[in-house]
């Protein structure tokens, strides 16, 4: 069954958290049945954005980019989301150990995967690639994802509410520093020659 | 002999106040200068209201007159409280708070009438670098002759990284204002060209892996231990990384001059040593934060504690993006854009700032003899703060990597795609964000004069006396 969780994860978080921790589901499926669609969605729509749409800055003429150097570009970036929520996952379990939450590390991967849910769904804007349009619909997803990481978080590691806010913080940082991580090995990836190509 | 039974907490109470007003002041000048980067206007043509001559006004009033208080305040409480004994001399302590106010004066006037050595965190002129140099070594004699007369036999861990602390910006400050004076309020650097330039840098990295991490770790050691009422989690880990730390910091300041005529083996040597810096300071955010375990039920009921665990996660984020934009490929795109900007501005509201805070409404009701006016008060600083924090990090991030990107653009023939004006008006609405960003800030920190001054009126001067040393 594919993305059954989406709807409830925003009409009742609390219940939907308890139906996903029940489920316990492999790391395999969890992939198969949620991420390697939802994250297709900001991938393909940055395709179709910087080769169809592009952008403007000023009034300057309309700046795309190139077919070929589109697809690469959103390739890696598919490749880095799928990557990104292994990360987190493996992060989160490394550091539950410290908050004394004994869960799987399929459980703590499915955690960063439907945490990550409304970002993921709000990626389709990118097919218009404006900065403050992006902006004005991607931090509500975001501060949603935090929401539901701050619901998820007791429910999916069975620990109190009380430590569950620290461990949510905690995953909040580690977040922000992969986050850099990316954007720095982004420049520099663009720097050996994985830059984008405008067309002209 | 009545004096010699209680710890010297006048000097302390002064520095503490001092570290609430220039909190204040420092920040509203950030905020103004803010506004002023979104509208120019601002600066209402009158010339010691430019952003030029604000914006050294700005980092002096935070770093040396809110954060140097801080440091002063608590490394005096600290080193009393940890070796059972009063204060060196009383009179050279007082020597060192009104010198370093007096020193705060003086920039608050000097910089906005355009005195300028041009070295940046070292504008000051001369003839007031001589007065800092006076009230740094009277600072060292206090510290280090408390340490000498100390009733425990061990030095503890806060201790050494306060000591670090003095003795470094004492030796960072005096060889870099080093300078030939052409007047009263005109000087020149003793180095020349490229030399010049490193040793500004050295002492400019080191300002910061001194004063604004060393100085500030002690207060860590000192105070997320007391306010957990828990042991330092590895008080190994926490004497390896000190050296490690003092020892590296020392060789990463010439990745502030990535690509331009230092030596190219100088740029590479400063940017191993910056990913190489890494390593310590994780150690210490590492010993921050699991101190705290265990200690988790605290955190619901403690917003101090709050600030002190926020700010150790702000510096392993800090000191992690650090290295990152050390790395020449990452700098060639980061460097002169406000992607720089932020990440000061992470290490400066998130690490300094927030640690700062926590610790002085540990110590003020102490002080005072008074519980703190209001715990709701310091929950909702908190929060305004952290929400300040991250609304300027992220405006900073955007703004800064699109400014790198528009800048380093050319078309087919070679030009340049986008003139300079263009990247600055692409900035307008990050400079507003920023400036909401830094308002909240500023609110929060507002709100904390007003909680302190609640506390304090009433109040009275504890005179603490000094128990004797458990062995």
């Amino acid at each position: 069954m594919f993305l059954k969780h989406v709807w409830g994860l925003f009409a009742n978080p609390q219940k939907e958290w308890e139906s996903i921790r029940d489920e316990r589901c492999s790391i395999g499926k969890c992939y198969c049945s949620h991420v390697l669609l939802l994250a297709a969605i900001p991938a393909v729509a940055g395709y179709i954005g910087t080769t169809q749409v592009g952008w403007q800055i000023g009034h300057r003429e309309v700046v795309k980019l190139t077919a070929d150097s589109a697809l690469y570009i959103s390739i890696l970036f598919y490749l880095t989301m799928l990557v990104a929520i292994f990360t987190m996952g493996k992060l989160i379990h490394w550091m539950g150990q410290t908050y004394d939450a004994k869960q799987t590390l399929p459980q703590c991967i499915a955690l960063a995967a439907y945490a990550a849910t409304p970002m993921f769904l709000a990626g389709a804007i990118i097919v218009y690639p404006i900065l403050w349009l992006d902006l004005l619909v991607g931090l509500p997803a975001l501060a949603y994802s935090v929401y539901l990481l701050y619901t998820g978080v007791p429910v999916m590691m069975g620990i109190s509410k009380e430590r569950g806010f620290l461990f949510s913080s905690a995953i909040l940082a580690v977040g922000l520093v992969t986050l850099v991580a990316v954007l720095a090995a982004s420049v520099v990836l663009w720097d050996i020659g994985f830059g984008p190509q405008f067309t002209s | 002999m009545a004096t010699q039974d209680t710890y010297n907490y006048t000097v302390v109470r002064q520095f503490a106040i001092a570290t609430i007003i220039w909190g204040v002041v420092g920040m509203l000048v950030g905020v103004w200068i803010a506004a002023e980067m979104a509208w120019p206007a601002l600066n209402l043509d009158i010339p010691w209201l430019t952003f030029s001559r604000l914006r050294p006004l700005h980092t002096n009033a935070v770093i040396f007159a809110f954060g140097g208080s801080a440091l002063f305040a608590t490394s005096y409480y600290v080193v009393q409280r940890t070796c059972h004994t009063r204060l060196f001399s009383d009179k050279l302590a007082a020597f060192t708070f009104w010198g370093w106010q007096a020193v705060i004066v003086a920039a608050a006037v000097s910089l906005p009438l355009g005195y300028t050595t041009s070295k940046e965190y070292a504008e000051l002129e001369w003839p007031i670098d001589i007065l800092i140099a006076l009230v740094w070594v009277a600072y060292a004699v206090v510290f280090f002759g408390t340490i000498a007369k100390r009733k425990t036999p061990h030095i503890y861990v806060a201790n050494w990284f306060y000591g670090a602390f003095i003795i470094t910006v004492a030796v960072l400050h005096i060889v870099n204002s080093a300078a030939i004076p052409a007047g009263w309020m005109k000087s020149y650097s003793v180095y020349a060209g490229v030399q010049d330039a490193m040793v500004q840098w050295w002492y400019g990295h080191n300002a910061v892996g001194f004063f604004l991490t060393a100085g500030f770790l002690g207060m860590m050691y000192y105070f997320i231990p007391k306010q957990a009422e828990r042991p330092v989690y590895s008080y190994r880990l926490s004497v390896v990384h000190f050296w490690a730390l003092i020892f590296t910091y020392m060789w990463a300041g010439p990745h502030h001059l990535h690509y331009t005529a230092l030596p190219d083996w100088a740029q590479s040597v400063g940017m191993v040593f910056s990913l190489v810096l890494l390593a310590p300071s994780w150690g210490g955010m590492i010993n921050g934060i699991m101190t705290l375990s265990g200690a988790w039920e605290k955190l619901r009921t403690d917003p101090v504690l709050r600030f002190l665990i926020v700010s150790v996660s702000f510096y392993g984020m800090s000191t992690f993006e650090g290295p990152m934009m050390s790395i020449k490929t990452v700098n060639a795109l980061s460097h002169y854009t406000d992607w720089t900007i932020g990440h000061v501005h992470s290490g400066a509201l998130g690490w300094v700032a927030l640690v700062s805070m926590g610790s002085m409404y540990y110590v003020i009701p102490r002080l005072f003899g008074r519980e703190i006016y209001s715990v709701k008060l310091i929950e909702a600083h908190f929060w305004i703060a952290t929400v300040g924090i991250v609304l300027y990090i992220t405006a900073m991030w955007v703004a800064g990597v699109m400014q790198g990107l528009m800048w380093r653009a050319v078309n087919t023939d070679g030009t340049l795609t986008y003139s300079f004006v263009e990247s600055v008006q692409a900035m307008h609405p990050f400079y507003i964000v920023r400036f909401l960003g830094g308002t909240l800030f500023l609110v929060g920190m507002l709100i904390m004069a007003y909680n302190v001054w609640k506390t304090i009126t009433g109040g009275k001067a504890v005179e603490a006396p000094i128990p004797a040393p458990a062995h």
